[in-house]
C-alpha cells in the first residue's frame, strides 16, 4: 500500500542540488565567516595579522573592495598588534564600548535570552563555546559566526557525499539561526563599528561583516530586520515643563480672557 | 423550573453566608502569600529561588532571587529573614542591573595611556598578577607599610585584613571617616556598642535628630517597618530634628528645624529640663552609670534652654516641652543616625543625644534604646600575625581616639610625606567622588605617579577612582559571590550568607579569589609563609570554614542551611496579614530585653575578685559588675558601666562629660551666608548607584533646596541657575525653592553628577555614535532625561572631628549667588590649594593643634600633649 503524502505547508521552493556547486559554496562561505570570526572574536594575534598582510590575501581582500589604510598595511607587526589590542579593548572590551554581543546589542544587557537560546542551538548540534584568550560569552559575534562556519563545513562534507537530506537540514539551521540570530544584529552592528573604530582594519572588516551579511540574507531568501542600530527618532521629553509633584508649568492666561491658557492661540 | 435571577442569587448568597464561610476551601491567591516563591509569566513554571544577603546598600537585607532559564529576573525580600521579614526596598529591586550592566569591567585592564586618560589594554589574568607581584615584590623589600589599600564597602568577612596582614602590612584605610565614625566614637567609650537599636516597634515617644530613617538611613528597610509599627499600632509619637523636611521629617508628629550642628546643644538643654524638674530615672543612673545623679545635675546647669535656642534657633519652649514628653513617656528612644555625629565635634554631639535614654532609664527596655545584637563566626586556621610595624595612615598620631581612622586626610598627609606609598589597591571604593574635594583632591591624589606610583583598583565598573588605575581587576558585583554576613538591624541577631546566584560574567572574580591568587602568585610554593592562610580552593569552601562549625548552626546543618534558608535562626514565620514573625502558636516574637541584667554565671564568678565600684574582674579584665547583691554582666565596657564620663577623653584636654562645641566659624556667619549640607535619597546610594537603570529613571538630577525666604532675598526661584561658592570652590546648578528647609541652609543631594561610571550616569548619550556614546544601544537610547545633576563634593572642604575623626560634611559655609552669564549648568571647580589650606586649618583642632585648648577653656589643667602618657589601641 502506498502511502498519501499530506501537505500541511507549502513545500518551499528548492534551488537544484548540484553536490559539487553546493560543497564549493559551502566552503568559499565558510572562509568569510572564519576570517570575521578570526576578526572580532578576541584582539588578533601577530600570526593572524601578518598571514593577513601577505600579498595573495591582501590582494584577495583589495579585489572585493576592501581598502586598509597604512595604519594596517605599513605598521610594523608588533605594533600594529599593539595598536588593534588597545582599539579592541576601546571598542569591544571595556566600558563605554560596544561589546561584540548579540544580549547586550539586542537588549542593552549581558547574558540575556540570546545567549542561552544560542548555547541550546551549540549544544543540540554537538558544540559547546569554549574560551580562546579569554573567557566570553555564547551570543559572542566571534562564536556565532564561527557556528555558521562549522554547519557550513558539515554541509560540504554532506554534499560532498551526496547526501542531499543532510545538506538541506544544515541549510535549513544556518537560515533558522540567521533569522533568529545574526540577521537581527550583525548588520547594524557592523555599521556602528565601521562609524566608531579609529583603526582601517576595524574599519573594514566591519565594512566586510555587513555586506556579507546583507549577501547572505539575499542568497538564503531571508527577510529578517536587523534590530541593531536604528535610525533613532528623538523622543518627546515627557517631563517637559513638570515641576514637583508632577504639575505642570502654565503660562499665566491672558488678561481679559477666561480661556485655559492652553487654548489661546499664539 | 428553579428561579434563576439576580433576586434569588442574592437571597440565596446572603443567608448562606456563615455555611459557605466554614466550607472547605480549595484555593488560595498567591498575592497573599508571604513570598519566597516566583513563577514565569510567560510559562508559569516555578523559577529557580536562591536566597542571599541583599548588598545594594549596607543595610543587609533578606533577599531572595530568582533564576528563569540562566537569567536573574528578579529580586524579592525573603520572608524567613527575621530583620527584614520579606521586604526589600527599590534598591535591592534593582541589583540585576548591576550584574548585567553592558558598561561592566568583565577581563583586567591594563592603562596604555596617561592616567584618567581612558586608553585600555585587555590583559590576561596571569599578566596583570604578574606585573601586580613584581611591584609588590619591590614594595615588600622595601617596607610593607608602603603597601596601602583602601576600602568603601567592605563585607569579605575578613578577607581584606588577612590579605594585608599576609602582607605584613599595617596601612589598610577605611572609608568610615566619611560615613559614621564621631557616631561610634560618641557611643563606643560610653557603653560599648558602636550603635543603638531603637526598639521603635513598642516606644511609645521617639525623638529624632537628624536621622532620615524612613527611606535612606541605616536601617531603613527594617527600622522603616518598625518604626511605621510603632506610630501606627502603638501610637508612638515621632519628633524630628532635621535642618530640611525629608521624608522622615514629613511623615513625623513634629518637624523642628534646627541650625546645622546644634543638636548636641538642644539634647544639653532637654537634659537640663529633665534634671532640672527632676524628671530622670535616678536608680539607673546611680545603678548603671559611673556617676551620679547630684554629679549630673551639676554638670548640665550650664546648659540652659536659653542658651541652646540661641544656638540652635529652637524655641526655649519647644525644647521644654519637648524634654518633658520625652521624659514622662515611656517607653522612649532617641535615634541619630547620623545629622549629629556629621560636624566638627560631632562625637560631642552623639553623647550628649544619647545622655537622654540614659538619664531617662530608656537603655535596654522594651521600646526604648538597645544594644546592638549581632552574631560572629570564626575564621579560617591559620591566622596571619599583626604587622610588625603601625602605619601612620591607618592610625595618625593627631587623632589617637578615632578608632575607625580619619581615612578622609589621607591625600594630605600623603602629599605631605608622611607615609610613603609603592602599591596602592583599592576595593569598593570611590572616594575620587564620595569625599570631600572628590576630583579636586583625590583626583589630584591618584594622577600623580610621584605620590601613587602602582595604582591597583579591584572593580566591576568604572567609577571616578577606577578609571584612575594602572590596572583593573574586574571583582563580581554582589549577586556573584560568597560572603559572610551578620548586622544588628533588629533586635533579633542573625547569621546570613551571600551567595552566588550565577556563576561571575566574563572573567570577573569574587574579592577573596582576587585576593587568594595574587598570594598565590607571590608565594607559589609557599616558601614565603604566605601561602598557608590561603588555603582554600573557592567562595564555599571559604565560607565553609566559617560556617561549619559554629555552635548550633552546626547542628542545623551549617552552611548547607544558609545555602537553602539565606539567613540562621529561623524564628518563625511571616504573617502575611501583619507582616510580622510568629512562632508556631501564631504569636508575634518578642526579642530579649535588658542585656546588661543578665547574670554572671555561678561558675565565672570562681577567682574574681569585686572593687570598691562593684566592678567584678577575673585576669585583669572587667566581667560584670555587683549591685544590690546581684552580679550582672553590665555593658561592655572597661568597667561594665555606662560611661557618662570618659576620662580616656581628658586625657587629650577633651571634655570627658557630656558637652558642647559651636563650630567657630558658624559663629559670625554674615547675612548672605547660609550653611550647605548634602543628603541621600531612598533610590540612590552614595557613588555606586547612577548607572541602575531603573534607579536612574527614577532620580537623576539634584537641584539645591533652599528656603521660600532665602530664595526671594537672593531673587532666586525654582529652576533658575545658581553659583554656590565655598572657601575651596563653586558650583552652578538649578535651585529649588519652597518651604521644606531651614532658612540659613541650602542642601544637595549627592549620588549625581558622575564624570565616570558608564554612559548612563555620565549621560554620554547624545554625543557621537560608537565609542563612549550610547544612542546605538537599544536601551541607553530610551533615556529621556538629559539632566545627570551636580555632584557637590569638591566645593566641600575636610573638617574631621579631633575626637572621632568624621568628617563634618554639614559644616560648610557658602554663599549662593544668581548665576552669572559666564557659568553655566554642570559646571564645578574645587582648587587643590584652598583644600590644603582647609586641611591645616582642621588639623588646628587635633589635641596636637593651637585651637585645641582655646576650645577647651573648661580643661585648663590639662597639661598639653606632652602629657599623653599612652595611646589607646585602635578600634574595628
Amino acid at each position: 500500500m502506498q502511502m498519501k503524502t499530506i501537505q500541511f505547508m507549502p513545500q518551499e521552493s528548492k534551488t537544484p542540488f548540484i553536490p559539487e556547486d553546493a560543497a564549493e559554496d559551502c566552503a568559499a562561505r565558510a572562509g568569510i565567516y572564519r576570517l570575521l570570526s578570526g576578526a572580532f572574536a578576541e584582539e588578533p594575534g601577530r600570526e593572524f595579522l601578518a598571514a593577513l598582510r601577505q600579498g595573495p590575501a591582501l590582494a584577495a581582500l583589495s579585489e572585493m573592495g576592501l581598502k586598509f589604510g597604512p595604519d594596517f598595511t605599513d605598521s610594523p607587526l608588533d605594533q600594529l598588534a599593539e595598536d588593534l589590542a588597545c582599539e579592541y579593548a576601546t571598542l569591544f572590551a571595556s566600558p563605554g564600548g560596544c561589546p561584540p554581543v548579540e544580549s547586550a546589542r539586542r537588549t542593552g544587557r549581558m547574558q540575556q535570552e540570546p545567549c542561552f537560546e544560542v548555547r541550546a542551538d551549540y549544544r543540540r548540534l554537538g558544540f559547546l563555546v569554549q574560551g580562546g584568550r579569554f573567557a566570553s560569552f555564547d551570543d559572542h559575534l566571534g562564536a556565532e559566526l564561527e557556528f555558521v562556519a562549522a554547519l557550513l563545513g558539515r554541509a560540504e562534507a554532506a554534499a560532498r557525499t551526496g547526501d542531499e537530506t543532510a545538506f538541506r537540514r544544515l541549510d535549513k539551521e544556518i537560515k533558522r539561526f540567521w533569522s533568529l540570530h545574526l540577521g537581527r544584529w550583525a548588520r547594524g552592528y557592523a555599521r556602528l563599528v565601521a562609524r566608531a573604530t579609529e583603526h582601517s582594519f576595524y574599519r573594514e572588516m566591519a565594512r566586510l561583516l555587513e555586506s556579507f551579511a546583507e549577501d547572505e540574507i539575499t542568497r538564503m531568501g531571508l527577510k529578517v530586520d536587523d534590530e541593531d542600530g536604528r535610525k533613532i527618532e528623538p523622543q518627546a521629553q515627557e517631563t517637559e515643563g513638570l515641576q514637583c509633584g508632577g504639575a505642570r508649568e502654565v503660562a499665566a492666561p491672558q488678561p481679559g480672557s477666561e480661556l485655559p491658557a492652553s487654548l489661546l492661540a499664539g | 423550573m428553579l428561579k434563576m435571577n439576580r433576586r434569588t442569587f442574592l437571597q440565596v448568597s446572603g443567608s448562606t453566608t456563615a455555611a459557605v464561610a466554614v466550607a472547605p476551601k480549595m484555593l488560595a491567591a498567591m498575592e497573599l502569600d508571604g513570598g519566597g516563591k516566583d513563577f514565569s509569566p510567560v510559562n508559569y513554571a516555578e523559577r529557580q529561588a536562591v536566597p542571599i544577603t541583599c548588598h545594594f546598600c549596607n543595610i543587609q537585607d533578606g533577599a531572595v532571587a530568582y533564576v528563569e532559564n540562566g537569567r536573574i529576573v528578579k529580586l524579592e525580600g525573603n520572608p524567613e529573614h527575621v530583620s527584614t521579614r520579606g521586604r526589600l526596598c527599590a534598591k535591592g529591586n534593582s541589583g540585576m542591573w548591576y550584574t548585567y550592566d553592558p558598561d561592566r569591567i568583565l577581563y583586567p585592564l591594563k592603562r596604555v595611556g596617561a592616567r584618567g586618560e581612558g586608553k585600555w589594554k585587555r590583559i590576561t589574568w596571569d599578566e596583570a598578577l604578574t606585573e601586580i607581584t613584581q611591584k609588590l615584590d619591590a614594595a615588600l623589600k622595601e617596607d610593607p607599610n608602603t603597601v596601602m589599600l583602601k576600602y568603601g564597602r567592605n563585607r569579605t568577612g575578613g578577607a581584606i585584613d588577612r590579605f594585608m596582614r599576609t602582607l605584613g602590612s599595617a596601612t589598610v584605610v577605611n572609608h568610615t571617616s566619611v560615613c559614621e565614625s564621631s557616631k561610634k566614637i560618641g557611643m563606643e567609650p560610653t557603653w560599648g556598642p558602636d550603635i543603638e537599636t531603637p526598639d521603635f516597634a513598642n516606644a511609645k515617644y521617639i525623638l529624632n535628630f537628624g536621622s532620615n530613617i524612613m527611606e535612606a538611613a541605616y536601617f531603613h528597610n527594617p527600622y522603616s517597618q518598625r518604626l511605621a509599627e510603632g506610630m501606627a499600632e502603638n501610637k508612638a509619637k515621632l519628633v524630628t530634628f532635621d535642618v530640611r523636611l525629608s521624608n522622615t521629617a514629613g511623615r513625623s508628629d513634629e518637624w523642628i528645624p534646627i541650625f546645622p550642628g546644634t543638636d548636641g546643644a538642644v539634647a544639653l538643654a532637654m537634659g537640663h529640663v529633665i534634671l532640672r524638674e527632676n524628671l530622670q530615672d535616678s536608680d539607673f543612673i546611680d545603678t548603671w552609670t559611673n556617676v551620679s545623679v547630684a554629679e549630673l545635675k551639676d554638670h548640665y546647669k550650664q546648659f540652659t534652654p536659653e542658651w541652646a535656642s540661641k544656638l540652635s534657633g529652637v524655641p526655649v519652649d519647644t525644647i521644654e516641652r519637648v524634654a518633658r514628653e520625652f521624659a514622662t513617656t515611656k517607653p522612649a528612644t532617641t535615634y541619630t543616625y547620623r545629622g549629629p555625629a556629621k560636624h566638627l565635634y560631632g562625637s560631642y554631639n552623639e553623647k550628649a543625644t544619647m545622655m537622654l535614654p540614659i538619664m531617662t532609664g530608656n537603655i535596654e527596655v522594651r521600646g526604648g534604646y538597645c544594644m546592638p545584637r549581632g552574631m560572629g563566626w570564626p575564621q579560617p586556621q591559620p591566622e596571619p600575625p599583626k604587622p610588625a610595624k603601625a602605619s601612620y595612615l591607618a592610625h595618625p598620631d593627631e587623632y589617637p581616639l578615632a578608632g575607625h581612622k580619619v581615612s578622609h586626610l589621607t591625600p594630605f598627609w600623603i602629599a605631605e610625606g608622611k607615609q610613603k606609598i609603592n602599591v596602592y589597591f583599592t576595593y569598593q571604593d570611590n572616594p575620587v567622588y564620595t569625599n570631600p574635594g572628590a576630583q579636586a583632591v583625590w583626583g589630584k591624589l591618584f594622577r600623580d605617579e610621584k605620590l601613587i606610583p602602582f595604582y591597583v583598583s579591584m572593580s566591576p565598573f568604572m567609577g571616578e577612582e577606577t578609571a584612575l588605575a594602572d590596572i583593573i581587576l574586574p571583582d563580581c558585583p554582589y549577586l556573584e559571590r560568597w560572603e559572610p554576613e551578620s548586622m544588628p538591624n533588629s533586635l533579633w541577631p542573625w547569621l546570613g550568607i551571600r551567595q552566588p546566584v550565577i556563576k561571575p560574567l566574563g572573567e570577573a572574580r569574587e574579592n577573596r579569589m582576587i585576593l587568594r591568587d595574587i598570594i598565590w602568585k607571590l608565594d607559589p610554593n609557599g616558601s614565603r609563609g604566605m601561602k598557608q592562610y590561603w588555603n582554600f580552593k573557592d567562595g564555599e569552601d571559604y565560607m565553609r570554614q566559617h560556617f561549619d562549625n559554629v555552635p548550633k548552626l552546626k547542628e542545623a546543618g551549617g552552611l548547607d542551611f544558609l545555602k537553602k534558608h539565606g539567613v540562621w535562626p529561623i524564628y518563625g514565620k511571616l504573617d502575611p496579614a501583619t507582616g510580622k514573625i510568629v512562632d508556631k502558636t501564631g504569636r508575634t516574637i518578642e526579642p530579649e530585653y535588658g542585656l546588661h541584667r543578665k547574670e554572671v554565671p555561678e561558675s565565672e564568678m570562681a577567682g574574681t575578685t569585686v572593687g570598691h565600684d562593684g566592678v567584678i574582674m577575673k585576669n585583669g579584665k572587667a566581667i560584670g559588675v555587683k549591685r544590690k547583691g546581684r552580679n550582672y554582666v553590665g555593658f561592655p565596657t572597661h568597667n561594665r558601666l555606662i560611661n557618662v564620663r570618659v576620662d580616656q577623653w581628658a586625657e587629650y584636654g577633651f571634655n570627658p562629660m557630656p558637652t558642647f562645641k559651636q563650630i567657630p566659624w558658624h559663629k559670625d556667619m554674615k547675612d548672605d551666608e547660609l550653611i550647605l549640607t548634602t543628603y541621600k535619597i531612598n533610590v540612590h546610594k552614595q557613588s555606586r548607584s547612577a548607572a541602575v537603570k531603573w534607579l536612574a529613571e527614577i532620580m537623576h538630577s539634584n537641584p539645591v533646596w533652599m528656603n521660600t525666604e532665602t530664595g526671594k532675598k537672593l531673587g532666586v526661584k525654582t529652576g533658575d541657575l545658581v553659583r554656590v561658592e565655598s572657601k575651596v570652590g563653586y558650583l552652578v546648578t538649578k535651585a529649588y525653592v519652597f518651604e521644606g528647609i531651614h532658612p540659613k541652609v541650602v542642601a544637595i543631594p549627592t549620588a549625581f553628577g558622575h564624570w565616570e561610571y558608564g554612559r548612563l550616569a555620565t549621560l554620554k548619550l547624545k554625543e557621537k555614535a560608537g565609542a563612549f556614546g550610547a544612542q546605538d544601544d537599544p536601551d541607553l537610547k530610551n533615556v529621556w532625561w538629559e539632566d545627570r545633576g551636580v555632584h557637590p563634593n569638591a566645593i566641600i572642604p575636610a573638617v574631621a572631628d579631633p575626637i572621632g575623626g568624621s568628617q563634618g560634611w554639614y559644616d560648610t559655609v557658602a554663599k549662593v549667588t544668581k548665576a552669572g552669564p559666564d557659568d553655566k549648568y554642570g559646571d564645578v571647580q574645587g582648587y587643590w590649594d584652598k583644600h590644603v589650606e582647609a586641611f591645616k586649618e582642621t588639623m588646628r583642632y587635633a589635641y596636637t593643634g593651637d585651637l585645641h585648648r582655646k576650645m577647651h577653656p573648661e580643661m585648663a589643667s590639662w597639661a598639653g600633649p606632652e602629657s599623653v602618657k599612652h595611646k589607646p589601641a585602635g578600634g574595628h
